[in-house]
Parts: C-alpha cells; sequence; structure tokens
C-alpha cells in the first residue's frame, strides 16, 4: 500500500515540478507586480520598482481614467462576445446533434467533415474571414447582395460591426465540436426509454424536455464549462481579424493587457488589469457552477 | 425506427448539406482566391471560381514574407511541444488514473484550475522569468525553441493530463493487474500494455497539444523574433500598411493547414473517440 502511493506520486512529479515552474509561480510573480508600478525602466530589476498598493487595480476600475474606461468597455465587449458565441452556437449545435442522430448515409464521413473547423489552425481560419469579411472584395457581402439582403456593402472589420465579425467567425470555430460531443452524448440515452415514452403518448416536446434533456446534462455542463472557458479567453479571432488594435467596437481585455504592457510598457498595470480578469472569470465560473448544481438537485 | 417520407428525406438531406455549405464555404473560397491572379482578386466583384488559374502566389508567398522558414519554426515547436506534453501526461494521467494518493484531489482541483486562468497572466511573468533566467544562468529562453517548447508544453499539460486520465480510466484495471501479475514492473505494464490501448485518448490530446501550439499567438507574439516566428505570426506579415496580399496570404494558410492534415488523416479514427469519450466523462 505504502509503496504504491509513493508511485502515484512519482507519476505525477515530473508534470507537478513542471506546473509549479510554470503556472504557480508565474501566477504568484503576476500578483506581485500587480501591485507595483513597474515599466520599462525597472522591468530588470522588478524590487526596485515603486509599490503602489491598490492603485493599479483602481485605474482599472474608474471610468474617469483612460485606461479604466477603456477596460470597462472591454470587459463589456468580451461578455456580449462570449454570450452570443456561447449561445448561438450552442442552439445551431444541439439542433445538428439532434438531426445528426437520426440515421442516414455516410455518417462518418460527415462527421469528419464537421470536424473540419475545429482543427482547422485559428491563424488560418481566422485569416481567410477576414478575407471573407473584405468590403468590396470579400464573398461574405457579395453573398448577401445577391441573396437580396442588402443593397449596400456593409463595413465589417471597422466600427460598429466587427464584434459581428469575429461572433460569427467564432461560431463557425466552434459549434461543430460542441455538436460532435452533445451527438455522442444522445447516442448514450437507452433507446427503449424513447419506445416507453412513445407508448405512453408522450409528444415530441415531451420526450426532448423529460428524457432528452435530463439525459443530456452533465455533458451540457461539460461542454458549456469549455465553451465559457474558451470564449472568455478569446484572444486570437481579435488579434488576427483586426490587428494589435481591435478598436472601441472589438476591444477585449486580452488586447488591452498586451499593448498595455507591451507597447506601452506599463507592466504593473497590464498585470493589474490580468489578475483582474482572472477574477471575474473564476466569479462566472463559480455562479455557473452553483447554479448547475442547485437545477439538477431540484 | 419510422422510415422517412420521400419529401422528409430530401429535407433531410437539404438540410444536411446546407450546414455543410456553412462548414465548409470558406475553405472553398480560400482555395479558390489562392489560385487567383492579383488583378481578379482586387478587381471586379467577388467570384467563387478563379477565371485565370494561375500558381503565381503559391509561387511568390515565399518571396515576399520568408513562409518557410516559420513553418519549419513552427514544426520544431509542435512537434516538440507534442512529445513533451504526451510524455508527461501518460504519466500524470496514469498517476491519477490508478493511485489513490493524499493530495490527489487537490491536484486535479489544480489542474482545473489553471484552465479557468486567462493566457494573458502569464504573459508578463513568462516574459520576466524568461529574462530572469538568461540573466543569472546564462540560457537564453526567448527567441529559442526550447524556451517555446517549455512554454506550449506547459499550457496543454493540464488539459491533456485531465482527458486522457478519463480516458485511462475507462481501460479497465484487471489489465495492469494482470499484468503485474504476469512479472511486469509499473512501467513496463504502462508502456506495453496500457498505452497501446488507451491509443485513442493519446491521439486526441496528442492533436490536441500540436494545434495548440500551431495555433498559439499570444506568447509567439513576445517571446519569439526573428529566427523563431511561428507561422501564425508569419501569416499576418502579408497585410502591410501599403499591400494587401490577400492571395499570397491564401496560399499561405492552405501550406500552414498541411501538417494539420496529415496528422488528423493519420489520427482520424481514433481522433473522434477520444475526444468524445474524454469530453463526455468529464
Amino acid at each position: 500500500m505504502k509503496k504504491s502511493k509513493a508511485l502515484g506520486y512519482l507519476f505525477i512529479l515530473p508534470a507537478v515540478l513542471g506546473m509549479l515552474f510554470v503556472h504557480i509561480m508565474p501566477m504568484g510573480w503576476g500578483i506581485l507586480i500587480s501591485f507595483r508600478d513597474l515599466t520599462i525602466r525597472t522591468i530588470r530589476d522588478w524590487t526596485s520598482a515603486p509599490f503602489v498598493g491598490i492603485q493599479n487595480f483602481i485605474n482599472a476600475l474608474n471610468p474617469v481614467t483612460t485606461i479604466g474606461q477603456r477596460y470597462l468597455q472591454s470587459l463589456y465587449n468580451i461578455f456580449f462576445f462570449g454570450v452570443m458565441t456561447i449561445s448561438i452556437g450552442f442552439v445551431i449545435a444541439l439542433v445538428v446533434a439532434l438531426i445528426l442522430n437520426k440515421p442516414f448515409k455516410c455518417k462518418t464521413l460527415i462527421r469528419g467533415l464537421f470536424l473540419v473547423p475545429y482543427i482547422t489552425p485559428d491563424s488560418v481560419a481566422f485569416n481567410f474571414w477576414r478575407f471573407i469579411f473584405q468590403r468590396r472584395i470579400g464573398i461574405f457581402n457579395e453573398m448577401l447582395l445577391r441573396i437580396g439582403i442588402i443593397r449596400e456593402p456593409i463595413t465589417w472589420l471597422v466600427g460598429r460591426n466587427t464584434m459581428w465579425a469575429v461572433i460569427i467567425a467564432s461560431i463557425w470555430k466552434g459549434w461543430p465540436l460542441t455538436a460532435l460531443i452533445l451527438l455522442a452524448g444522445l447516442q448514450t440515452i437507452p433507446g427503449e426509454i424513447y419506445e416507453a415514452a412513445k407508448i405512453d403518448g408522450a409528444s415530441a416536446w415531451q420526450q426532448f424536455k423529460y428524457i432528452t434533456i435530463p439525459y443530456l446534462k452533465p455533458i451540457i455542463k461539460t461542454v458549456m464549462i469549455m465553451n465559457i472557458l474558451w470564449n472568455f479567453h478569446a484572444y486570437n479571432q481579435f488579434r488576427v481579424m483586426f490587428g494589435a488594435d481591435p478598436g472601441r467596437y472589438a476591444e477585449v481585455p486580452n488586447t488591452l493587457i498586451m499593448r498595455e504592457a507591451f507597447e506601452h510598457y506599463r507592466y504593473g498595470q497590464g498585470a493589474a488589469l490580468s489578475v483582474l480578469l482572472m477574477l471575474i472569470m473564476l466569479t462566472i465560473v463559480l455562479i455557473y457552477l452553483i447554479f448547475f448544481r442547485n437545477k439538477t438537485e431540484e | 425506427m419510422n422510415k422517412r417520407t420521400p419529401l422528409e428525406n430530401f429535407l433531410f438531406y437539404f438540410l444536411i448539406l446546407l450546414l455543410l455549405f456553412f462548414v465548409l464555404a470558406p475553405y472553398a473560397w480560400m482555395v479558390s482566391s489562392s489560385f487567383k491572379t492579383t488583378l481578379e482578386i482586387q478587381g471586379m466583384t467577388p467570384t467563387w471560381i478563379p477565371q485565370t488559374l494561375t500558381l503565381e502566389n503559391y509561387v511568390r508567398m515565399n518571396q515576399t514574407v520568408p513562409i518557410v522558414d516559420y513553418f519549419m519554426n513552427s514544426v520544431i515547436i509542435s512537434l516538440g511541444t507534442m512529445i513533451f506534453s504526451l510524455l508527461l501526461a501518460v504519466l500524470a494521467a496514469y498517476g491519477i488514473s490508478r493511485f489513490n494518493f493524499p493530495g490527489r484531489n487537490i491536484y486535479i482541483l489544480v489542474l482545473l484550475a489553471t484552465q479557468m486562468l486567462p493566457g494573458v497572466l502569464f504573459v508578463i511573468p513568462y516574459f520576466m522569468l524568461f529574462t530572469w533566467i538568461r540573466n543569472t544562468f546564462g540560457i537564453q529562453m526567448t527567441n529559442t525553441y526550447h524556451g517555446m517548447i517549455f512554454t506550449y508544453t506547459s499550457f496543454s499539460l493540464p488539459f491533456a493530463i485531465l482527458m486522457l486520465r478519463n480516458y485511462l480510466d475507462s481501460v479497465p484495471r484487471s489489465i495492469d493487474e494482470q499484468a503485474l501479475i504476469d512479472g511486469c514492473t509499473r512501467f513496463m505494464a504502462l508502456f506495453r500494455i496500457i498505452i497501446p490501448l488507451a491509443k485513442p485518448g493519446m491521439a486526441a490530446i496528442g492533436i490536441y497539444s500540436f494545434i495548440m501550439a500551431w495555433n498559439e499567438i499570444l506568447f509567439a507574439t513576445i517571446l519569439t523574433r526573428g529566427e523563431t516566428r511561428t507561422i501564425s505570426l508569419g501569416l499576418l506579415r502579408y497585410l502591410t500598411q501599403n499591400a494587401s496580399r490577400w492571395g499570397e496570404m491564401m496560399a499561405a494558410c492552405i501550406f500552414a493547414t498541411i501538417p494539420i492534415i496529415i496528422i488528423f488523416t493519420l489520427v482520424q479514427k481514433n481522433l473522434v473517440k477520444g475526444l468524445i469519450s474524454g469530453a463526455t466523462k468529464g
């Protein structure tokens, strides 16, 4: 027994050591420097940077300061982005999973094709979406014009519509994986349950509500957590589609932090913004988990 | 199962085709644009089919941007990440899956927690860590392959461990117990018996860590420079203040997708299985 415990430690040791150095230590470091006015002059020896207490955090949440104003705007943006991308993507994924759960030809091939967006490298995917959304030479406006939805080409990549462009691209990238995972979940539901429900005269909607959804719950929970984490951390699509400065309407915390730290060289302020972001993320996930737990125990 | 009427059948397949169109249309646009002349891309109304087929974009893409060098950098970094992630993750996942030791649950919790942290939280400390390592030990970390592999391995590891652990949990314990009775050591049992059985799970995390490294932009922006620039940053260089070389960029995008296609084709059968079983048993 003793020996097997030691072996257990031995197996996880390399990963633990690695993570200690690359996760725990830098995280602590990030928190420490968020209380300092660390800039390009003090980066060589961070202990010499003046200690400013929670000033960086106050700046971040104070809408009067430039950085505060932009940070709050970026939080609003990422929230809007996350909610839209996740909810629309999830609805599409669920509908498609229900459809694909019916028998049809070429199932494996089509499942494979639906994985294509997931495995496409972000840089490739968002670069071609950037091209698709070009105002005059892009195919997106051309299609909309041809169908007759719009009369004039729309500017997607500058100004008000930027957020929708990045949401559409992100939904394209995200929903197929969600659909495949939901589909796998659907396939574990025993068919007899539906047969029994049918005999009892349950409508399709009742079957969906009382059999499908309860069965899928654990999977939905996992899929949603994954989606929340991925989308609220989103950076690649913003960087690729809009460059280093996405502009007011598509500014997200990650792009703001990168500019604050590595273009304006205010590392301390940037660290404070990221610590705050971490706290917000943890709160969202915790609320979600608590909410979900209460619901299932009802 | 009820048989569908011909009309329902038609609607059903129509819907699937429509979905496939939305999934694959961006690809069609990328491929067709990569064969168009600059004139056609810039000029008339956009079309799906190129009017004159040309290979000039493929010929020119490496003259504008050293994309082949960036490609090789990404191959080295991503393969390195994949190998180290698989090695460390399989050990850790096996440890969690098979042994019950004090601290095990806390460790799992820490793994989950790291998934919630924004990557940007680590960028500044990493930059400082790398500077500190260079100043103290004289080991260059920024702008090196080992620095990038180190960084990316650390970021793919938690998710890889969790996924593989789910997978290993589905391999019955009696199999390794049998192997132990037959005189295998723990490590032999792991490498000779469990790993071959866990192939789908390994495939899923292998491709996950490879794609992660191939995709990454945040850390690559800060920690790489000229000689180690990765392809995801390289692709952005076709768009400058003066010119947007879309044709070349689309050609380069196709080029950048090749390794993913190769790996995907190799592990495709296992991938879907591994991904799904990893995700559904969370």
